[in-house]
């Protein structure tokens, strides 16, 4: 007699021991059943939590980072010593280094500065942004929130927020005095019509930006040719190391490149701090659903000791015999986690408008603050709780078997 | 009758018993858990966001968050501080003038946010005293001011230097004054660090011909779970004392922001925990449904022996209530001292996200808070989820046929 | 809606009052002559600046000097009363303001960003003290027509119409001028959708060498109640050649 192991082995090759299990699988429907359910619903519920937890995260770098400040940007060396404006770039030479650039999908020029917003009723501080009408949506979303009016484009209209347009007693048509220090000191202004006027999702942008076109604000500045800054997307906001050396390679020593880590130091904190809290539940649902699966797989083979004893009785050979069960749980978690898969990704579909949270918050309304959580599939991330799966149905299918056939037949068919 | 058998069926079969008692112990464990860590995380983080600055609760002139200038104003009187000191819910009460200034040394001059707040009040609501770096908070002294560490290296000045504040006053002349450096302190975030500067209220009404106006009073609530209520006591405490129209700002107004990112996160949070539910659920019908399944000789032959089917189902019903409720029992005795313990205890973050944190005057750590709804809510959930789980296995072992039963021999 | 209204009545009441504009000269041209006459190259001021606001118990009055030299682009200007304000001057030589606060002995250069804030509370600006460009050019100019009348004198009423991109907010602005002397008289001042925010009226007109002056200005912003900043001319001479030590940072910290 060959030993155990290697007998296990050879019968697990073997066909017959696959038609043995699912002829054993199929004589318990309701049984397999169980199982099956434990498995899918373990496994779908941990891929659209995770899908979730993903959606939050993204949802909150697509808010602060979307918005405005995009994946990377370029600036002179030393911008953050002096005010932007006396920081600059050339923009020609910027745009001819960064454009087609392999890693990055957006490349968006912009001038900085500071002024006064003025209308007959109010003047407000406000922060400028020179903005390229074309190729700033290929990096942020500013555009996307315009809810009355249109996004920059025409000459001398410029696109403000709400809260400011409230501020300014303005609406789209209504007009604006930019008054600005120059790049050479000279106090400067140009009137402007209010092209658009979009509900940002943060209070400092709803309140104090101007956007201008890049071309106006340069002029007004008096930089011509230059700029304060590029905002850069990259392609996968998985790539931004790579994104970011490929900027700095193509920019060298001219221009310094900052990730939105580097840049929103806080943004990170507090991401973290979600993310941290995130995986401690996910985990939690993770260790639900290993329990879940071992508790429905142990019990079924707890009931079996007694069929086990009757198998052994008449001959079986117990590594033949673990082998079938172990081939039985195989076929079950295979089609525990098809189904499970299908479940999870289905509730992803189900779900891809995102659950939408405006009800839960006044506040949320009052601004552009997208209020939907929306799952985000990422098909690389099912893997660790593929595994956990299918280790733990393992497992909990052979062990039991093991014990099982080492229980005397005739204990075991007294035990039931 | 039904209840001593139940009984009797759960002594007897220690396997099953043990396998679904774990898993309910295990459901309720993790749902305290996890309520207990999204209350404490938010509680920490709306905590550190109202210490900061914010307070609780802000009394402002009518229309101040909208519109931001010394027009809005509160009067500071005494008969407004006893009737903010003494309403009920209040922990502590900071009024504050916010101005524009700017500062100037030689040649370097800084625009800033000009705070003028009361030195003895101040450090009851919010932690600027214990930001500073160097030298001291603000005393009694006159003319004294504390500068943003970046404010301070903009103008170069250190503990003990001078500088002229310049500002417009209320009643529109420009209003000038020199000012000592009494101490520089770390802002929570670079913007703030470039434009912050605190002078006393008493110096600010002074400088900025206010008499007796302030722009805010930041409360502190005694507890920060019955705000509305301590809104509605301090909104009537101030009408009868206030001859101006004011506002009580709840935080959740003054930092939209921060409500937002909280309801995303409580939201993705509470999806989890149905998930979660969901998960416990299944496990739960499941285990039932297989005890059932493994029991079907038994049933058969209880059946057989002319025991009704709704007697059947019964029994199975109450044996599965049974486990549930002792494994509610049970985890409500391992989760609620466990959260406790976690409470006292909180989980240190590591790497990156823990030196951003601390940067930010944020504790680098997640803590659980254990509130009282948390283990009714766990038990709650627990009940539906038995009640529920139970009713299908029970329905199936109702609907077994004795001959069936017998058959499986 | 009803300010609106309100405004539209208000201009088409005083524009039937009107006559007829004549023929000559156009309106452009009595735009560029006040201008001439008003704006005028360097020029010597004695003041009194008196402020209204419903913030003061009474009107805060402030007399100052400014000496203006428009060609060489620098401005200075030095308070004298009231006592506490005594001594406090502001020196622009461009593009920088400096101000300097004798209580306090200390010189401060006041940032671009401070600029186009009140100057010293007033309906004023910082800018509007030194701004050096002509205004001509920001506007088209068209007649209104004459006022028989006003104030006893025939008036010229030409409406200034902002250029697009010009930096004005104004969506108009009426100016009565003088006929006789080409001095305005009166301004008012419209938003876009016509609705009057600012009156400003010129009066006590004086001869000042070759030209006329008036030596009361008083703007009110009828958007402010109880606003009103009155600037009351005890002195002005023109076309002075100033001493290059009056437009130094040592002439900021002068006492006398």
């Amino acid at each position: 007699m060959a030993p155990a192991p290697m007998e296990f082995a050879r019968s697990l090759a073997r066909p017959s021991t696959w038609r043995l299990a699912l002829r054993g699988l199929g004589r318990q429907p309701r049984r397999s059943g169980v199982v099956l359910a434990a498995v899918a619903i373990g496994l779908g519920a941990l891929v659209l939590a995770m899908a979730l937890q993903f959606g939050l995260i993204e949802q909150m770098v697509e808010t602060a980072i979307r918005t405005e400040i995009g994946d990377l940007q370029a600036h002179a060396p030393d911008w953050n010593e002096a005010p932007p404006l006396e920081r600059r770039l050339p923009l020609a030479e910027s745009l001819a280094a960064l454009e087609g650039a392999p890693t990055l999908s957006g490349v968006a020029p912009r001038v900085r500065g500071e002024g006064l917003a003025q209308s007959p009723r109010a003047s407000v501080g406000v922060r400028v942004l020179g903005a390229d009408p074309e190729r700033e949506p290929s990096v942020s979303t500013l555009a996307s929130f315009v809810r009355t009016g249109a996004w920059l484009g025409e000459p001398r209209r410029v696109v403000i927020g709400s809260g400011l347009a409230r501020r300014l007693g303005v609406e789209v048509g209504g007009k604006v005095v930019l008054s600005v220090q120059d790049a050479r000191g000279d106090l400067t202004g140009e009137s402007f019509r209010v092209g658009g006027i979009v509900n940002a999702p943060s209070r400092e942008l709803d309140e104090s930006v101007v956007v201008v076109r890049i071309d106006e604000a340069q002029r007004l500045y008096a930089i011509p040719g230059e700029i304060s800054e590029v905002a850069l997307r990259a392609r996968d906001g998985e790539q931004l190391a790579a994104a970011s050396a490929v900027a700095k390679r193509a920019l060298g020593e001219s221009a310094r490149v900052e990730t939105w880590r580097e840049l929103e130091p806080m943004l990170v904190a507090l991401l973290g701090l979600f993310d941290q809290m995130g995986w401690v539940i996910y985990a939690a649902i993770f260790v639900a659903m290993a329990f879940g699966i071992a508790n429905v797989l142990l019990m079924s083979v707890f009931e079996r000791t007694r069929e086990i004893g009757v198998m052994l009785a008449i001959g079986m050979l117990p590594a033949r015999m673990v082998a079938i069960v172990t081939a039985e749980s195989v076929v079950l978690v295979v089609t525990g986690v098809a189904l499970g898969l299908a479940l999870g990704f289905g509730a992803i579909w189900l779900l891809r408008d995102g659950i939408d949270l405006a009800a839960w918050s006044e506040g949320m309304r009052e601004f552009g603050v997208p209020t939907l959580l929306k799952p985000v599939a990422r098909a690389g991330d099912v893997w660790a709780p593929l595994w956990v799966a299918g280790i733990t149905a393992l497992i909990a299918g052979f062990w039991p078997a093991l014990r099982a056939v080492r229980i005397r037949p005739a204990e075991a068919l007294r035990r039931t | 009758m039904i209840l001593r058998l139940a009984w009797r069926n759960i002594g007897r079969n220690k396997r099953r018993t043990g396998l679904t008692v774990a898993a309910a112990v295990f459901a309720v464990v993790l749902v305290v858990h996890m309520i207990a860590l999204t209350t404490g995380v938010h509680e920490g983080m709306i905590e550190t966001n109202v210490r900061m600055h914010a307070g609780h609760l802000q009394v402002t002139g009518a229309g101040y968050l909208e519109d931001r200038t010394l027009e809005r104003f509160a009067r500071w009187t005494p008969a407004l501080a006893r009737a903010i000191d003494g309403a009920p819910g209040v922990a502590a009460a900071a009024p504050r003038v916010n101005g524009f200034a700017l500062l100037s040394n030689g040649p370097a001059s800084q625009g800033v946010a000009l705070l003028g707040v009361d030195p003895a009040r101040e450090g009851a609501v919010s932690v600027w005293p214990e930001r500073v770096v160097r030298g001291e908070f603000l005393g009694g002294g006159e003319r004294e001011i504390v500068l943003g560490e970046r404010v301070a290296e903009a103008l170069r000045v250190d503990v003990g230097d001078e500088l002229l504040v310049f500002t417009v006053a209320y009643t529109l002349e420009n209003a000038y004054e020199m000012f000592r450096v009494r101490g520089v302190l770390r802002a929570p975030d670079p913007t703030l660090d470039r434009s912050l500067a605190l002078i006393s209220l008493a110096d600010a009404q002074a400088l900025l011909v206010y008499e007796e106006r302030v722009s805010e009073i930041a409360l502190l609530a005694r507890d920060a779970a019955r705000l509305a209520e301590t809104r509605a006591a301090v909104a009537s405490a101030v009408t009868t004392v206030s001859a101006e129209a004011l506002d009580v700002n709840p935080w959740q107004r003054v930092m939209p922001e921060l409500e937002q990112m909280l309801v995303i996160d409580d939201a993705q949070n509470y999806s989890m925990l149905g998930i979660l539910v969901l998960v416990v659920t299944f496990g739960l019908l499941n285990t039932i449904l297989m005890s059932v399944l493994e029991r079907q000789r038994e049933l058969g032959v209880m059946l057989a022996l002319g025991l009704q089917p709704r007697a059947l189902f019964r029994l199975v019903y109450v044996e599965s209530l049974l486990l549930s409720g002792v494994g509610l029992a049970v985890g409500l005795a391992l989760a609620i001292p466990g959260a406790a313990i976690m409470e006292q205890n909180p989980i240190p973050l590591t790497g990156e996200v823990a030196q951003m944190t601390a940067q930010f005057g944020v504790d680098p750590i997640i803590t659980w808070k254990l509130e009282a709804w948390n283990p009714l809510a766990a038990t709650a959930l627990m009940i539906g989820i038995a009640l529920l789980s139970a009713l299908y296995p029970a329905a199936k072992a109702a609907s077994a046929r004795p001959v069936d039963a017998l058959r499986s021999l | 809606m009803a300010a609106m209204a309100c405004a539209l009545w208000a201009s088409s009441a005083s524009a039937q009052t009107l006559e007829p504009p004549p023929a000559s000269p156009t309106a452009r041209e009595v735009a560029e002559r006040v201008e001439n006459n008003f704006r005028g190259e360097s020029g010597f001021l004695d003041a009194t600046m008196i402020v209204k606001s419903p913030r003061l118990p009474e009107p805060r009055r402030m007399r100052f000097q400014s000496w203006d030299d428009r060609g060489g682009k620098r401005s200075f200007v030095r308070v004298l009363e009231p006592a506490k304000d005594k001594g406090t001057a502001f020196l622009k030589l461009h593009p920088n303001l400096w101000s300097y606060i004798p209580r306090v002995e200390r010189t401060i250069r006041i940032p671009p960003s401070m600029m186009l804030q009140s100057w010293m509370g007033s309906d004023f600006t910082n800018d509007d003290l030194v701004r050096e460009s002509s205004t001509l050019d920001d506007y088209t100019h068209r007649w209104l027509g004459v006022d028989p009348s006003h104030q006893g004198s025939r008036a010229f009423v030409i409406e200034h119409v902002p250029k697009e991109g010009a930096p004005v907010v104004w969506g108009r602005i009426a100016v009565w001028v003088d006929a006789a002397r080409l001095v305005p008289v009166r301004q008012e001042f419209f938003d876009e959708a016509g609705e009057k925010l600012r009156v400003m009226t010129l009066s006590d007109l004086r001869a000042v060498g070759s030209r006329v002056y008036p030596h009361r200005w008083s703007m009110t912003p009828l958007d402010k109640p109880g606003h009103e900043t009155r600037i009351e001319v005890n002195e002005i001479r023109f076309g002075e050649k100033f001493a290059d030590d009056i437009f130094t940072q040592r002439n900021l910290t002068r006492r006398d």
